[in-house]
């Protein structure tokens, strides 16, 4: 047997040498105890001490699950995905709580609608019972998925903020990766749970233009106001005209329908613009 | 340090923050070179006012600041700054459910360091330099403070920064992990602009050049910590009764109380000043005016 020579030991430890001459060094490797030994010699402890932390860091990392692989192999970038881990409102107990809300709100509708508990305003017209019945669902839905983007991205929901102030990744990015995260996150259990209540068939899609315009706004306002108050100006603004409608003949229903879901279009869309116009100003800090 | 700051790695100049009718910052001018600069101050004396403001965290009422030639009113070159930049601030909150070396990692990610491998090698980097590498699984909300400060100080060092800002960096330390801090600190490559501030009077004679004391939003001196000590030369006195005239006076480990003042107490021996008490010193000239 030719045994390797210590010139092609040393390349090889050093990971000077050709593919091909690498290919075949390992394959003799493989079969020659004495070159492994010999090889040992060439070994730069200290670059294989730093792989083998490497290694471990990696390890320690994972690969994040089975949600992630599969976002990861739908082509969205490994980075992004950790940075939505950071999101208060993409965690379990925050979804969880959502759930259990929206399980409440449902439940209550459903009971009132079927006569399982009696409502205090049965006494209303015969034909406006569902919108009564769904009253506190259309207030709280939408609430919902605002407090999940408002969580996304109100500082005080972010323990580590000023390291990202400190740092060189876009503000305006961060905010829109989770915000826009968070608010697939809320929609989804706020728009299964519009089919299991009673009301039109058009509910569940009725909600989606404005709980986005609900965010849109508040985001835009967070342009110009404390970011807290803009988020709480922003439930106030849905919240007063479903109480205000929920005294009305008709009951809250038009918050959601058609003339509504031309203001909500409005909205959305002049907060997008303003949004745009002005995102430098959520590149927090120094000149904020 | 130098005094006409034509070459400084970071300016100061005319540096002024007001807190409602508090002034945290006071005119402070300041330069900064290559190195590591302590800065010494009492609490309130806006030492982490104008770390925040070197971090591009805050922003001051009135003065200019220049790092490496760049201005952080401009938004690309506060961004320039920004990936410079290595800050560890007072009151570092973490992600509690995160392990160390996913907070690292994310953090990496915060400084742009996108690619998976080169993550993994920065955070593998910074793991061995703080001595956490066998915590990388551990989750934050386990780890001592002391731990929680030293993965605070090895996210600074992600991305091996030009400028690092440290607020408190020795907080929460034993002493052992102290020294390994100055150690660290003393070894890093690149020969980066530190900036630390602290209360502990000993971690600027052992490791810092140059220091800055702060007292009152006011820069009220710059020089070597050997400077510093040499501002209370023949103003410190041993003796074996208290003295009540002394500014300030303590019973050492040799039952002899050390007194710090202008008026010498009878029988009393002269001593060598150290640090801590040209600051004290300084501290205290500073408050009776």
């Amino acid at each position: 047997m030719t045994h390797a020579g210590e010139d092609l030991l040393r390349g090889y430890a050093a990971g000077t040498v050709e593919v091909a001459e690498v290919w075949s060094v390992e394959a003799h490797l493989m079969a020659c105890a004495r070159c492994r030994s010999a090889l040992s010699a060439h070994v730069d402890a200290g670059r294989l001490a730093r792989s083998r932390s490497v290694l471990m860091v990696r390890a320690a990392l994972g690969d994040g699950g089975r949600v992630r692989r599969l976002l990861c192999r739908c082509g969205v970038p490994d980075h992004l995905l950790r940075l939505l881990g950071a999101t208060p409102s993409l965690r379990r107990s925050w979804l969880l709580s959502v759930l259990g809300v929206l399980s409440v709100v449902a439940a209550e509708a459903v009971a009132v609608r079927y006569g399982w508990v009696h409502a205090s305003a049965a006494a209303r017209p015969a034909g406006y019972r569902d919108a009564e019945v769904l009253a506190p669902f259309l207030l709280v839905a939408p609430l919902l998925v605002l407090a999940g983007v408002a969580a996304a991205f109100l500082p005080m929901f972010d323990p580590a903020f000023r390291l990202a102030v400190a740092a060189p990744f876009s503000g305006f990015t961060l905010l829109l990766v989770r915000s826009v995260c968070a608010l697939a996150a809320a929609l989804v259990p706020v728009v299964a749970a519009t089919f299991l209540l009673p009301g039109p068939r058009w509910l569940p899609l009725a909600l989606l233009l404005p709980s986005l315009a609900l965010c849109a706004l508040a985001l835009a306002a967070a342009t110009v106001l404390d970011p807290r108050a803009a988020a709480v100006t922003a439930g106030v603004l849905w919240a007063v005209p479903v109480l205000l409608l929920l005294e009305t003949a008709h009951g809250p229903l038009p918050i959601v329908q058609a003339h509504a879901q031309f203001a909500c279009l409005a909205v959305l869309c002049a907060c997008a613009m303003v949004l745009l116009a002005r995102r430098d100003r959520f590149e927090w800090g120094w000149a904020r | 340090m130098t005094l006409d700051g034509s070459t400084a790695a970071v300016r100061v100049d005319g540096l002024s923050r007001r807190y409602g009718a508090t002034r945290a910052l006071d005119g402070v001018d300041l330069r900064l070179e290559r190195g590591i600069t302590g800065l010494l101050g009492p609490n309130g004396a806006g030492k982490t006012t104008l770390l925040s403001i070197l971090a591009t965290v805050g922003e001051p009422d009135a003065g200019r600041v220049s790092v490496f030639g760049l201005d952080p009113r401009q938004a690309a070159q506060r961004v320039e700054i920004r990936r410079r930049l290595g800050y560890l601030p007072q009151e570092l909150g973490y992600h509690r459910h995160f392990t160390v070396a996913a907070f690292l990692d994310y953090v990496a990610i915060l400084k742009e360091i996108t690619g998976r491998r080169r993550r993994a090698e920065e955070v593998a980097r910074v793991l061995a330099a703080i001595g956490l590498e066998t915590r990388a699984r551990t989750r934050i909300r386990a780890l001592s403070g002391g731990m929680r400060q030293r993965l605070g100080i090895a996210q600074a060092l992600l991305g091996k920064p030009d400028l690092l800002v440290l607020d408190e960096p020795t907080a929460g330390l034993d002493p052992e992990q102290r020294l390994r801090f100055r150690e660290l600190l003393s070894g890093l490559p690149g020969d980066p602009v530190i900036v630390l501030s602290t209360h502990q009077a000993d971690d600027i004679a052992a490791i810092c050049p140059h220091v800055v004391v702060l007292l009152q939003g006011r820069v009220q001196f710059t020089g070597t910590p050997a400077d510093l000590a040499a501002t209370a030369a023949g103003r410190v006195w041993a003796a074996s009764e208290r003295d009540d005239r002394a500014h300030l006076a303590w019973r050492g480990g040799d039952n002899r109380w050390r007194h710090v003042g202008d008026d010498p107490p009878a029988g009393a021996d002269l001593v060598a000043p150290t640090v801590e008490d040209g600051y004290l010193l300084l501290s205290h000239a500073a408050g009776s005016r």
